[in-house]
């Protein structure tokens, strides 16, 4: 009998190892995989999609905030009819059949049909009640004022890996900042599927994106973008821009060009017009470059207001080259005061002359030509300036009157602004303060670039330039009553080694009112057809543009 | 040996107490799933309504909506500024 009683023992205890391995493999092995298990049967993940942050203008109102929109997807295999199916939702989404078709025939569990649904659309859709489409919660951009300051704001699209990142200008700029980090949250679930009463567990790691308020002034904005817009129109301009700064702290108030795109649907767009031209675009200056070389010599103690010009009777030869006026007109002994009146090339030619390529460079330099201003916006180009062994008599020369070199509009307005502020060159900046997700400001403060020109030599030039408006080509254009200082220019376009004598860059840039400016500005026309003069097409805007802006910040005018 | 009767008695109707207590709560939380569903769908609709809103608040205080009003109401752009100045004195006395 004991043998007996030993095999039952020996069968008992392998079954109870048996048993005891299984639940090791399941309690220790498996562990993991049925625990996942599990949660899937009772917890369903929702994806807590964090919200992009919002661009605010200075007066706090969102240019670009967030909506809610839906992407629509599809489980094929639990769409029975197909060829149906296909027919109706291509009708509703707007998208071909085909599409459609390819979609649903794929061996897949989930496959997208359509993003950027409106609630409408996905509330209509979702009344057709299809077996197998479902929708998911996203976020779109919208742009409350349309197309307004598009190339300031950059767009929205996808990376790699489908999710949002921004492009160009601010949305490019400040991406890291405006991206907010995803997250999930997780609900119980009973058998029958309804939610079980508990708190959804949210995923602490989920973070809104950083909101930007702008130093630009929505409505400098919203008058710059109407005038440039009609003045394109008016003088049959290929483009434009308008760029407005407040000298004294470098904060850019307005940030116009044309042609543009619309940010919500930049697909429809070439790739060419998302650069902003005011940051990217490189231009020859022509005679908007003067008062910084004669701001220069002035403080440089190598001219004075009444300095007399001895080469300003005749064209002047250089290097074989002919320099000429712009108006073929001389005048014998003219003074620097109406060198700048007169935008007097062979005058500026003198200037240049007195100053050599060591300083030309130098004061260049100082005034940031070369270099790029540092402004938070995405893609600013610049073109250094040449070394000294490649100055030869004629560039310094030309270079002295604003040809045969190169700026973008910003970098001119910027060191422009300098002779405005005292002498100091300020940094621009669109973004004047970020608001964090939890409630935080944290505020940009003006940063120095450096010192162009001594504060006295800067009023001494706000005078001379003043003079340029009241009494200069542009002087049927000024605002009676403001004293503004302005420069009108006007730049021939290189064109394959020349000069093209009818295609120009057409500019006025200037500020008001002169002894305590609020806003530098700067206008430009790119090939204006129907006068190719600065004075007679960015002069007429700019001081239109000036008086809106004076109206507006209640400026009454300080002459009469 | 004496049976402990009365710890017998109290550890059953503890029991029975506790499995009543457990057996009303999980009644009245049964139908509390619904409950939080109905919550959740409101707060959805809410929440769509509000943006709903918002989106409409913020086109029709865009200044691009405004100006558009403005011209259709037969507003024009004003091409003179009128200002206050202090009227020049006919003499100083020094």
């Amino acid at each position: 009998m004991i043998w007996r009683y030993r095999v039952i023992l020996v069968i008992l205890i392998l079954a109870f190892l048996a048993v005891l391995s299984r639940l090791f493999y399941w309690q220790v092995v498996k562990a993991e995989n049925l625990s996942q298990l599990g949660q899937l049967q009772y917890e369903r993940s929702i994806g807590n999609l964090a919200e992009r942050g919002e661009i605010k203008t200075s007066d706090n109102f969102p240019v670009a905030t967030n909506k809610i929109s839906y992407l629509v997807f599809a489980n094929p295999k639990q769409i029975k009819n197909k060829t149906d199916t296909s027919l109706v939702l291509s009708s509703q989404l707007s998208v071909d059949k085909a599409s459609i078709s390819a979609a649903l025939s794929k061996d897949k569990y989930w496959v997208s049909l359509k993003s950027g649904l409106k609630i409408e659309e996905k509330e209509k859709l979702e009344g057709l009640k299809i077996p197998g489409v479902g929708f998911e919660e996203t976020y779109t951009r919208f742009y409350p004022e349309a197309s307004m300051a598009a190339h300031l704001l950059g767009f929205v699209g996808k990376d790699d890996l489908g999710k949002d990142k921004g492009y160009f200008g601010l949305e490019g700029y400040y991406d890291r900042l405006l991206r907010g980090k995803e997250g999930t949250a997780v609900e119980v679930y009973d058998a029958l599927g309804l939610p079980v009463l508990q708190e959804a567990s949210n995923s602490p790691e989920k973070v809104k994106g950083n909101s930007l308020v702008l130093n630009i002034n929505r409505a400098i904005q919203f008058i710059t973008d109407e005038k440039l817009k009609k003045g394109i129109e008016r003088y049959s301009a290929t483009g434009g821009v308008v760029a407005v700064m407040e000298p004294a702290t470098g904060n850019i108030l307005a940030l116009s060009s044309f042609p543009s795109f619309s940010p919500s649907e930049y697909g429809e767009f070439g790739a060419s017009l998302y650069k902003n031209p005011s940051i990217s675009n490189l231009y020859e200056p022509g005679s908007t470059l003067k008062p910084l070389i004669m701001s220069a010599a002035l403080d440089a103690n190598l001219v004075t207001p009444q300095t007399k010009c001895n080469i300003c009777d005749k064209p002047v030869s250089i290097g074989g080259y002919e320099i000429r006026t712009w108006n073929n007109e001389y005048f014998k002994d003219i003074n620097m005061v109406d060198v700048i009146r007169h935008s007097d090339n062979t005058g500026m030619v003198f200037v240049g002359q007195k100053m050599g390529i060591d300083r030309m460079i130098n004061s260049l330099n100082k005034f940031g030509i070369g270099e790029g201003t540092g402004i938070d916006l995405q893609g600013e180009t610049s073109q250094s300036l040449p070394p000294k062994n490649k100055w030869y008599a004629v560039d310094l020369a030309t270079r002295a009157f604003g040809q045969g070199i190169s700026v973008t509009p910003i970098e001119l307005l910027v060191a422009f602004s300098s002779i405005a502020s005292g002498g100091l060159r300020m940094e621009p900046h669109v973004v004047g303060a970020i608001q964090t997700a939890d409630g935080k400001t944290i505020k940009i403060s003006p940063k120095v670039l450096g010192r162009t020109i001594s504060e006295n030599t800067s009023k001494v030039m706000t005078e001379m330039l003043v003079n340029a408006v009241n009494k200069g080509e542009a002087s049927f254009a000024r605002l009676k009553g403001y004293r503004i200082a302005g420069k009108t220019g006007t730049a021939s376009i290189p064109i394959a080694g020349h000069y093209d004598p009818n295609k120009t860059v057409a500019s006025f840039i200037g500020y008001a009112p002169a002894d305590n400016p609020k806003f530098v500005m700067l206008v430009i026309f790119d090939k204006p057809t129907s006068s190719i003069y600065g004075a007679e097409t960015a002069a007429p805007v700019f001081f239109d543009i000036a008086r809106q802006i004076l109206l507006y910040y209640g400026i009454s005018p300080s002459e009469e | 040996m004496k049976k402990p009767v009365l710890a017998l008695s109290i550890i059953i109707l503890i029991i029975i107490a506790l499995s009543v207590t457990r057996v009303v709560f999980s009644n009245g939380m049964s139908t509390s799933g619904v409950a939080l569903d109905q919550i959740q769908t409101e707060i959805s609709v809410y929440k769509i309504q509000n943006t709903i809103l918002k989106e409409k608040l913020l086109s029709m205080t865009s200044l691009d909506y405004i100006a558009s009003k403005a011209s259709v109401l037969g507003f024009v752009e004003s091409k003179t500024n009128i200002s206050l100045n202090r009227s020049i004195p006919l003499a100083i006395k020094q």
